[in-house]
């Protein structure tokens, strides 16, 4: 307890710091403008922006703060194109739209934002309590895993991403692998062999992190809204006056509480981010107290639930990426890359060796959620009027930032054709099914994977078993396995309950 | 069917990846049971299977896109390599104010709009990233060749 004072002690210090108290604010509006267009989401705006912070020159405490002020911001921002428009932002908002477009059209749309607003407060500020109290004890106990142990991680870390995320398992393992096959390009650390180069020396450090990020994600949302392009304005519901009532927030004070907390839970999972957790919340809820089959209709706890959890799975992702470095979802993914860019190695270590890099972080999450809440319940207008951006205004504008980006990070206008290729890359993965951040997450996991392998076998003379010779590397593989058959195993379940008629999709 | 044209076409690249893999990559010298090698050829493996597992047993997806949008989207990849092609020579004021107005007048932009909004993005854009953020950007080869070779024909008349 004493630890985690003196820790929040520290990252207040370093978040109140005038620039950073700035750069908070600055992120979480930007955030919240980013994640209201229309079809952007979080992970795409973190992505187009990363280069740009980067290339602001300030400290690693101080991009990665404006980073997760953006990250956060964004996840706010998406609930009101899906409350306004029908139109998420990304996965994570899907559910939100369920109850929340009903509502606007029955004239609350003033209620609706401003009860989504705080339900993701207190599903945010939940997540960042429980993080500041878990971190430290969960860092020092992942300090003694072995290499072997952290071979495991990664394991169950990737048998979580293939049974969670997106629609086949299969695709969201070969997505993964692809992401470690790209990460082993580049000349290898311990032995000094070159590997897939192809004598350019371009790449002979590696595919550049950002190149991959703002290509497979930046540019393959612009392609995508290309696709679906309708020329003119979207339809946007009018923010009317109305407001949220004591009586909505007495109602759905237990709702908003049980969707915290399997946000958070869902959020630690490897891989897993707001839209599983948001899908959950929604599903358990609707299970509980949907009595009157009054879900999908408007009703307040069915717009309550998905905004609860998705920001507390925001606040979850961070613990296993500030604790173990494996981040806990595909935006996490992005911001433990900007990481290792300023050189600090994400993990158990980062509490003692970088304390005000971690907690300040963490302190940051607290100014942030509170910034948030208090531009949103009055600003919602201003934000509003970004769903009415045209379109064909908003795609060149993607390009421009992406490519802005990348040049002034790297300088060399090859780059700037290889991120159109990802892009291209990427616009086909998506239009197949494959979700993205599993890419993203072999892509930054890679390095990590392969040397604790060979660190352990290095460790053993080349005996393979010393992966499962400690128990905690044990009761990794039996969660990973547990993690695999219990999805399977309810879909048997509810496929007989039903009487042979298909699980339905959630 | 595009399913399994997309994992055909990446199990040739990755049949490469693995070949690579196991023929080629070796280290001179090694103390580690482990080489450079081994890594990339267990996760070729575990690419394979999965490629071989999506085409025998394909999702039903046809990618539905129809001919015109085929059109549009190849515009746009034209346009961006063309933009990144552009970006030096002409430097980001000018390279920014042609793509921009030529995406958004694609996209739908009436009238004289897109060139409005060309000159803003790239004018604006030049001032914010350049004089606010202090972010490097290409002035273009072309005005530097012009004002270089100012001064030289002054100094040759």
């Amino acid at each position: 307890m004493e630890a985690v004072l003196n820790g929040l002690a520290t990252g207040f210090g370093v978040a109140l710091d005038p620039l950073n108290l700035f750069l908070v604010l600055a992120g979480c509006f930007g955030g919240t403008l980013i994640g209201a267009l229309p079809g952007l989401g979080p992970i795409n705006g973190v992505a187009i922006l990363l280069p740009i912070a980067y290339g602001l020159g300030f400290g690693p405490e101080s991009a990665l703060i404006l980073l997760a002020g953006i990250y956060y911001g964004a996840e706010y921002g998406g609930r009101i194109s899906s409350i306004l428009l029908n139109v998420p932002g990304d996965a994570g908002a899907v559910m939100t739209t369920l109850d929340g477009n009903p509502m606007a059209r029955a004239g609350a749309a003033g209620r609706a934002l401003s009860l989504s607003a705080v339900a993701s407060f207190v599903g945010g500020t939940f997540a960042v309590i429980l993080l500041s109290l878990f971190a430290p004890p969960l860092a020092s106990f992942a300090v003694t895993f072995s290499p072997a142990d952290y071979v495991a991680l990664m394991v169950f870390a990737f048998a979580s991403l293939a049974s969670l995320v997106g629609k086949s398992a299969v695709k969201t393992l070969l997505g993964a692998t692809i992401g470690l096959m790209l990460a082993t390009v580049g000349i290898d650390a311990n032995t000094g062999v070159a590997r897939y180069t192809f004598g350019i020396p371009d790449i002979l450090a590696g595919i550049d992190f950002l190149i991959v990020v703002v290509g497979l994600f930046g540019m393959a949302e612009l392609l995508t809204l290309v696709e679906h392009q309708v020329s003119g304005k979207l339809k946007s519901l009018p923010v009317d006056k109305s407001f949220v009532r004591l009586v909505d927030l007495a109602r759905c004070k237990w709702t908003i509480a049980r969707a915290s907390v399997i946000g958070f839970f869902i959020g630690i999972l490897p891989g897993t981010g707001a839209s599983v957790a948001s899908a959950v919340a929604y599903g358990t809820e609707k299970r509980i107290s949907d009595s009157e089959k009054t879900f999908g209709t408007g009703d307040v706890r069915g717009l309550a639930a998905p905004e609860a959890a998705n920001n507390a799975a925001a606040g979850g992702a961070m613990v296993p990426m500030l604790t173990l470095g494996i981040p806990g979802s595909g935006t996490t993914a992005i911001l433990l890359g900007a990481l290792l860019m300023f050189n600090i190695q994400p993990g158990p270590m980062m509490f003692t060796q970088r304390p005000e890099v971690a907690w300040g972080l963490i302190a940051s999450m607290y100014i942030g959620n509170i910034a948030l809440l208090v531009i949103n319940l009055p600003l919602v207008g201003l934000f509003a009027r970004m769903l009415t951006i045209p379109q064909h205004y908003l795609t060149p504008l993607i390009a421009i930032l992406a490519f802005i980006g990348i040049y002034t990070i790297v300088g060399n206008p090859f780059d700037l054709l290889l991120i159109t290729g990802l892009g291209v890359f990427g616009w086909f993965l998506r239009k197949l099914d494959f979700s993205l951040a599993p890419v993203i997450l072999g892509f930054v996991l890679g390095g990590l994977f392969e040397d604790n392998l060979r660190r352990a076998l290095s460790i053993s003379g080349g005996d393979w078993a010393i992966l499962i010779e400690n128990y905690k590397s044990i009761t990794l593989y039996i969660l990973a396995l547990l993690v695999v058959m219990i999805p399977i195993w309810l879909a048997r379940r509810a496929r007989r309950i039903h009487g042979g008629v298909p699980a339905e999709e959630d | 069917m595009a399913d399994r044209i997309f994992a055909g076409v990446l199990l040739i690249v990755t049949l490469a990846y693995a070949a690579i893999a196991f023929t080629t990559i070796s280290a001179p010298f090694q103390y580690d049971p482990l080489g450079p090698e081994s890594w990339p050829q267990i996760l070729s493996l575990v690419a394979i299977a999965c490629l071989l597992v999506i085409v025998w047993k394909p999702d039903a997806i046809e990618l539905g896109v129809a001919g015109r949008t085929w059109l549009r989207l190849g515009a746009t990849v034209i346009m961006l390599c063309a933009y990144a092609e552009l970006y030096e020579p002409l430097g980001f004021v000018l390279a920014t104010i042609l793509f921009g107005g030529a995406l958004s007048a694609m996209l739908g932009a009436g009238g004289v709009r897109p060139v409005i909004f060309g000159v803003a993005a790239g004018g604006l854009g030049y001032l914010l990233c350049v004089t606010l953020l202090d972010l490097n950007l290409p002035e273009g080869d072309i005005f530097e060749t012009l004002l270089a070779a100012v001064p030289r024909t002054e100094g040759a008349s």
